[in-house]
């Protein structure tokens, strides 16, 4: 596999760096050959940067794509925004060359280059395209077979597709692929591909946020899920910090919000404080519970192992 | 240089349409959020009453819109091209403004917490990439002073 550096973004690093904790782990522990290079900046975010400058947010974007294109990596981030905006400029400048050799008539001033050569990948769509479903199953040592888990998959991890081109922007597959192969069951959803309305809460709009992350919950709760799964700091920020905060306000939904790295972990047998699960301010308590109890259920061959853990084992 | 711009033939064809109405999120859950009539006061030259709306910038840009698109085109262009003028007039959010203040200022949108990476047992923070992005910027605000005066 080609070495890749990971692109952490700006509300992972700022936020919640226990997902950057879950993610070193998972990347360790699936040996891949990642790096951490210096110089990267804000991806730049669209909402607010394209908004005021656009010449501000292609240049910006261009300057971190030039920074893995000169060392002949590609790219992988755990945060779909960061991807979406580098890939939509990697895009516009690969579509449009006059744009880019104005882009790279700056960039040159600062010795750096846009070649727009590095893959750009979302960790989701790399981990189904890249490490592969058999190697996720083979590193596997506890399933969560029994377990409804609501996917979430975040606009961004598939759209804009004319740039991500990794999935069905309107039908995607591949997170779902995953979680079935982990046991889990992949619960089907009206509000499954429903943005999440984070980007309210940027806009001084909060009750707006709110009302649009009680929509799903309020599904979610209906249906009975033990789990949301998703893979964007922005999502996470939503579902997580305002459902607490909409359940300080008494109205309760009890749906606990588990990145994909922190789901793969438990799958490898990491405890959740090693992930840095505690740091969640939904309590993931229930879901971790009713899993090690079904885990305990199922596991046909305790007695053997634990007569093999004792020393006595067969030979006894 | 590299400004937003719109395509109104490409309009024309979406005051007809109406495809993203249907699946935009906004329009579904936000009363009043209405692509049709924005594009309708574009077209006519009308569009002013939008710049002081707070609709413009409900606009999730979860890009449905755009995939939704017989043109792939999208609404979402209409409400970026919006909220570029709105900007330009200083009529943006505070929250928006505080934003780009710091982007311009850090090259970030925060600084990594370091007393929690430590806790966690995270390695240090790579380096900043905030000296070349500054050099930057003023390159380009240069590039466009000599883009007026050519």
């Amino acid at each position: 596999m080609k070495e890749f550096a990971v692109f952490w973004g700006c509300t992972i690093q700022t936020r919640f760096p226990f997902i950057e904790k879950s993610t070193r782990i998972v990347l360790e522990g699936f040996k891949l050959p990642y790096r951490d290079i210096d110089g990267f900046t804000c991806c730049p975010e669209k909402s607010l940067v394209n908004n005021i400058d656009h010449a501000m947010f292609t240049l910006t974007a261009a300057r971190n794509v030039a920074l893995v294109d000169e060392k002949g990596y590609d790219l992988v981030s755990p945060c779909t925004g960061c991807v979406s905006n580098l890939a939509t400029v990697k895009g516009e400048l690969k579509a449009n060359p006059k744009e880019k050799g104005e882009v790279n008539s700056l960039l040159n001033q600062v010795g750096r280059e846009f070649t727009g050569e590095a893959k750009l990948s979302h960790l989701v769509p790399f981990f189904h395209d890249m490490v592969g479903i058999h190697e996720i199953k083979k590193r596997m040592i506890k399933n969560f077979s029994g377990l409804k888990i609501a996917l979430h998959y975040g606009c961004h991890m598939i759209r804009p597709s004319h740039a991500l081109k990794n999935d069905d922007p309107l039908e995607p597959k591949k997170f779902d692929n995953i979680i079935k192969a982990m046991g889990a069951e992949s619960v089907d959803h009206m509000t499954k591909l429903m943005c999440c309305g984070q980007g309210l809460d940027r806009v001084d709009m909060h009750d707006k946020a709110l009302h649009f992350a009680r929509i799903k919950l309020r599904e979610l709760k209906q249906l009975g899920t033990d789990a949301m799964v998703l893979c964007c700091p922005s999502c996470f920020l939503q579902f997580d910090n305002n459902q607490f905060l909409m359940e300080k306000e008494g109205e309760k939904f009890g749906i606990p919000i588990i990145y994909f790295t922190e789901l793969i972990g438990l799958s490898m047998g990491y405890s959740p404080e090693e992930l840095g699960m505690n740091a969640h301010r939904v309590d993931c308590e229930p879901f971790i519970k009713k899993w090690e109890s079904l885990c305990a259920k199922t596991d046909c061959a305790a007695d053997i192992k634990a007569g093999l853990n004792s020393g006595g084992g067969i030979l006894g | 240089m590299l400004e937003a711009t719109l395509n109104f033939k490409l309009l024309e064809m979406c005051s007809k349409c109406g495809a993203c109405f249907s699946i935009c999120p906004s329009a579904t859950h936000i009363p009043g959020y209405d692509p049709r009539a924005v594009i309708k006061d574009i077209l006519a030259g009308t569009y002013e009453k939008w710049l002081s709306s707070a609709h413009i910038w409900q606009c999730l840009e979860c890009h449905f819109c755009l995939e939704i698109c017989y043109q792939h085109y999208g609404f979402e262009n209409a409400m970026t091209a919006l909220r570029t003028v709105a900007a330009k007039k200083g009529m943006h959010p505070p929250q928006v403004k505080r934003g780009w203040d710091m982007f311009i200022k850090t090259s970030r949108l925060g600084e990594p917490t370091l007393p929690a990476r430590k806790k966690l047992g995270l390695p240090e923070p790579t380096a900043s990439g905030a000296d070349e992005f500054k050099k930057l910027h003023a390159l380009l605000k240069d590039a466009r002073e000599g883009h007026k005066t050519e």
